[in-house]
């Protein structure tokens, strides 16, 4: 891999997966795109963790925290060698398996126009398109990374007394209810204190995944994930967008499509 | 190599034209100054090479040995001798005869493609949409390209057609960026992953129980450095193909097929257009944000 690796690092051309319109939106803030980048990191997860048990399943939970913090780390380390100081429209590809899971991230190496490269541990990694982020620069704040959070957790079996007991009533299944919420507070602690190792004032456009996984109908996921921002002056620009009334009909009479 | 009969009636000569655009990209391309000639499409069926599986190399005794250029990494088993189940090596390799394979298929279909276009007497080729898909058998596909050509009003043309996957106000807004579209660029890379003894049961989740790791999780190096390997792969033939222009609208595909644990074939897939300047940016100004009151 380290062969592979120095083979391309002279290359001078440029490779994006971002629109026309996204670059255009780039520029309009200073900023081109450099390269497209990557991270990608697999976590096994020991045999037999899934079964009974109680609390969070701290195996499956570390091994999601750890293929987050690796993959971002190697998308970091791509984007250097791309001469970018940071990524962004991060596209996040991740998947619990019983045995491993996996976390994949793609996204554009950018920076500055005419700027120099700079180190590792300055580069910002974030999932907001091409678009949203010139928004964000525009009104003032900086994306810092990407800030995560996991917390695989157990929903207690009911005892057979109970489970016969509640059978022929609609009733809140508590033990899946309390479940989810210990896994959603231990996650969104975590979020927020990868956020404040940032050095991050807020987390943007927050993705959620949660709920039961096949291979594990007594265990519930929480994972989620956004862009860590900060103020880059003393207050945020205000925008003042304006008003667009379009004066489109709101039926279409006459659909083009039909004529296919 | 058997020479194919590619020739048809080109489209355009009887009179009418015909075009793959929607109605939108139409008039954005009339607007532009290009008017559509002909659907130009090009084919190609290939048979895959059979590729050589570790079991077929030799099981147990020693690992494929690929063209000195090509990626491969060795595991070795730290184990010794288990069993005769127990694997003493692993290995990942590029899967070279599969991207010749489609490079040449791709690139068959793709010129057929391009001198139907010239044939028309095309300037550009706009809205290319390509598939490759299995038929009849397994290992063979096809490959099929598709666009619409177009020429420059009331201009003739000499040069071979230039292509783009773009069409309509994509297209239009690359041109007012000052991009002008080259070709289409795609590439694949193809690396199999024969795992290793470690990397067997960590992906079936039996390596702690037998091995003697703690239940800590660790991280499965081989399919980390196979999945960053092809990725690299990629980029490095996707970089060969530029000459120095740039890569927009890049779309990858990422695709996998596990045989067993640990036991898989990475093949992403890349398309971009191939553009080059033609002009410096146009001074912008900052957009302006507006509220639809919709």
């Amino acid at each position: 891999m380290a062969s592979l690796e120095s083979a391309s690092a002279s290359a001078t051309t440029t490779t994006s997966d971002l629109s026309i319109d996204e670059e255009l939106n780039l520029h309009s803030v200073g900023w081109q795109p450099v390269d497209l980048v990557s991270g990608v990191s697999v976590f096994s997860v020991s045999m037999g963790i899934w079964n009974w048990g109680q609390g969070e399943i701290t195996g499956a939970t570390k091994a999601h925290e750890n293929a987050f913090s690796h993959a971002i780390e190697r998308l970091q380390r791509d984007a250097v060698r791309a001469g970018g100081h940071g990524v962004v429209g991060v596209h996040i590809e991740r998947s619990v398996h019983r045995s491993h899971v996996e976390v994949s991230l793609v996204g554009t190496a950018v920076r500055p126009i005419d700027a120099v490269p700079i180190g590792p541990d300055k580069i910002f990694t974030s999932d907001l398109s091409g678009r949203d982020f010139s928004l964000l620069i525009a009104a003032g704040w900086q994306p810092l990374g990407l800030a995560h959070g996991s917390s695989f957790v157990y929903a207690p079996r009911r005892q057979i007394s109970t489970v016969l007991a509640q059978q022929s009533q609609n009733i809140e299944l508590t033990n899946y209810t309390n479940a989810m919420y210990v896994a959603r507070e231990t996650a969104m602690e975590r979020l927020q204190t990868t956020a404040l190792a940032l050095a991050g004032t807020g987390v943007v456009q927050v993705q959620v995944v949660e709920g039961p996984m096949s291979f594990a109908s007594h265990a519930i996921s929480f994972a989620t994930w956004g862009t860590v921002v900060r103020l880059r002056g003393d207050a945020h620009r205000r925008m003042d967008p304006q008003m667009v009334l379009p004066m489109n009909d709101l039926h279409v009479a006459f659909e083009a499509a039909t004529l296919q | 190599m058997t020479t194919v009969s590619t020739e048809v009636h080109p489209p355009g000569e009887s009179g009418s034209f015909s075009s793959g655009l929607s109605v939108a990209d139409f008039a954005a391309c009339l607007d532009m100054g290009l008017e559509p000639v002909g659907l130009a499409q090009g084919y190609c069926v290939m048979q895959s090479q059979q590729g050589l599986s570790p079991m077929q190399v030799g099981f147990g005794m020693s690992p494929y040995q690929p063209a000195p250029n090509d990626y491969v990494e060795n595991y070795h088993c730290p184990h010794g001798i288990v069993s005769t189940e127990h694997r003493m090596w692993g290995q990942n390799y590029q899967q070279a005869w599969i991207e010749r394979t489609w490079r040449q298929g791709f690139s068959s279909a793709y010129k057929r493609m391009l001198d139907e276009a010239t044939r028309m007497g095309a300037h550009g080729v706009i809205g290319v949409v390509d598939n490759v898909t299995p038929l009849a058998q397994e290992g063979i596909v096809e490959f099929r390209i598709l666009g619409t050509a177009v020429r420059v009003s009331g201009h003739s043309s000499n040069a071979a057609p230039w292509t783009t996957y773009l069409a309509g106000q994509r297209l239009a807004k690359s041109f007012e960026a000052g991009f002008a579209p080259l070709n289409i660029v795609t590439a694949i890379s193809s690396v199999r992953v024969w795992a290793s003894c470690i990397t067997q049961y960590v992906m079936e989740g039996t390596g702690a129980m037998l091995y003697g790791q703690s239940n800590d999780s660790i991280e499965i190096e081989q399919i980390v450095s196979a999945r960053a390997a092809a990725r690299e792969l990629l980029r490095q033939s996707v970089k060969a193909q530029l000459h120095g222009d740039q890569l927009h609208s890049v779309e990858l595909v990422l695709r996998e097929h596990e045989f067993g644990h640990g036991d898989l074939e990475i093949q992403p897939v890349l398309r971009g257009n191939r553009v080059r300047r033609y002009k410096d940016f146009d001074a912008f100004t900052t957009p302006r944000p507006t509220v639809r009151l919709t």
